[in-house]
């Protein structure tokens, strides 16, 4: 398991400056690379200790195996239960795995639901219901909720690709 | 026309418009008149009224006009909460707008206090304070907490607008697009990288964690240690699947991290790779090349791919 330090010692030092959360009322702020190497790390091992890969047919569902556990582990990385994409995309994970998963549920305070439906809203897929298609765990949220939800969102994926990056990069031979 | 004239609460006769005969913007009455009425609930959101506004109206409403040469519009219908409000009004005075922040606080609780019924100035016992209707806003319970909800909605985008590349955008709708393409994008970015390398990277970290002797199948990360027996057999594989299917054929190879391409692109490249130190960061690295004959006479030629993917 020396490597695997090895590897996280290199991103520490690739680390770039801490994303601090630049509006100061909305909270989106995201743990540091390591973080998430950590995670994304020990996800890895997990899968290839599973099942070994030997056929090259396969590739298709390694693939898939894989990115899942990119995502399971950047949910993870990401403070498991604290934002709500993140406890959708686990319990969608975990669907798949046929396993329950329960979250503590955190006492929302009662939001003023403005429903759009008493306007005319029967437009064309509009530009935030493909947001909440993109983003999980969209589904049923307020426009403002679904906003923030993306700005973490975005912050934790571009987090996971450069911390998947340098794993390829890391682990590639010369 | 007196366009700064004040709606004095005097106890005159007349218990419905208590506006001096002076206006001449028949529209504004008609305004007044037909808009609908106004329930007596206090909106939470509006600034709390402050306590002792309600019985000084008369001094408060003379301050509150010279100060600021605006009109301000009591409500009519007297001894009971059924205010008319209007919308969008404007008589060419200063407009005034809902402070986002703490610094019309103050103009606000004076504007946006206890305003009362025609019938309640002159009967002080009015118990249920209402916000007065501004120039220009609407106090609509419904109508401003979907001011309040656009408000949220638009500072949430103004911090994703830091977020996204190219976020210069100052129309909402093609700030949207950009954000949706953006995470389309980073999901991608996600993918592939799952895909093309990591299948041997992950290979490689099993192997160095399991401290196995043995090798894993190393795919990709060994591109070039694989023998010509390999190589062949890839080779084979690769023309098999090229015959039922080019899709397949093409996952196979991507698979294993090789592309395909033609030979007459291939040897420009593996020029202009060697000319150059390192190359070009999305020059392939052409640690394997196999030629692959295909059945009418192109040949392609197997090239092991970097997955680098960068966004323009």
């Amino acid at each position: 398991m020396s490597f695997i330090k090895v590897l996280i010692l290199k991103f520490s030092s690739l680390r770039t400056q801490t994303m601090a959360s630049s509006d100061k009322t909305i909270n989106t702020d995201v743990p540091e690379k390591d973080v998430f190497a950590i995670h994304f790390l020990q996800s890895l091992s997990n899968l290839t200790t599973q099942n070994p890969f030997n056929s090259p047919d396969t590739t298709n569902y390694r693939a898939r195996k894989i990115k899942k556990a990119a995502y399971v582990s950047m949910a993870k990385a990401a403070g498991g239960s604290s934002r709500l994409w993140s406890r959708a995309l686990l319990g969608r994970a975990a669907k798949e795995n046929n396993k329950i998963v329960r979250f503590a549920r955190r006492k929302r305070k009662v939001t003023w639901k403005i429903s759009s439906k008493r306007r005319s809203d029967q437009r064309a897929p509009e530009a935030t219901d493909r947001l909440r298609n993109l983003v999980p765990g969209g589904g049923t949220m307020e426009t403002s909720k679904l906003m923030e939800e993306t700005a973490h969102y975005i912050k934790c994926l571009s987090m996971q690709v450069k911390v998947m990056q340098c794993l390829v990069d890391g682990l590639s031979p010369k | 026309m007196n366009s700064s004239s004040l709606l004095t609460p005097s106890s005159s006769s007349s218990p419905h418009l208590q506006s001096p005969a002076t206006f001449d913007h028949d529209d504004f009455l008609h305004h007044i008149f037909s808009s609908t009425p106004w329930p007596s609930s206090v909106l939470d959101e509006a600034p709390p009224p402050t306590p002792d506004c309600a019985g000084a109206i008369p001094g408060f409403h003379h301050h509150d006009v010279d100060s600021r040469n605006q009109i301000t519009m009591i409500p009519l219908s007297h001894n009971h909460p059924n205010d008319a409000l209007f919308n969008g009004f404007s008589a060419g005075s200063l407009p005034f707008h809902l402070p986002q922040g703490s610094g019309g606080q103050a103009q606000t609780q004076s504007q946006a206090t206890a305003s009362t019924t025609t019938g309640g100035t002159t009967a002080p016992t009015q118990t249920k304070p209402k916000v007065r209707a501004r120039r220009g806003q609407a106090t609509d319970p419904h109508s401003i907490a979907e001011r309040l909800r656009r408000e949220r909605i638009a500072e949430r985008m103004k911090s994703l607008q830091e977020l996204v590349p190219n976020g210069n955008k100052t129309d909402k709708a093609s700030m949207l697009d950009e954000i949706i393409d953006y995470v389309k994008f980073l999901q991608l970015q996600v993918k592939v990288l799952s895909m093309s390398r990591l299948g041997g990277a992950a290979s490689v970290s099993s192997q160095i964690s399991e401290d196995a002797g043995g090798s894993h199948e190393n795919t990709s990360s060994s591109g070039e240690n694989q023998t010509t027996a390999a190589a062949k057999m890839t080779e084979h594989q690769v023309a098999k699947l090229m015959e039922e299917d080019m899709g397949s054929a093409m996952q196979y190879l991507q698979g294993k991290g090789l592309c395909l391409m033609p030979i007459s692109l291939a040897t420009t490249i593996s020029t202009a790779t060697c000319a150059s130190s390192r190359g070009l960061p999305l020059s392939p690295n052409l640690s394997t090349t196999t030629t692959i004959a295909n059945g009418n006479g192109s040949s392609l030629v197997a090239v092991k791919d970097a997955p680098t993917v960068s966004k323009p």
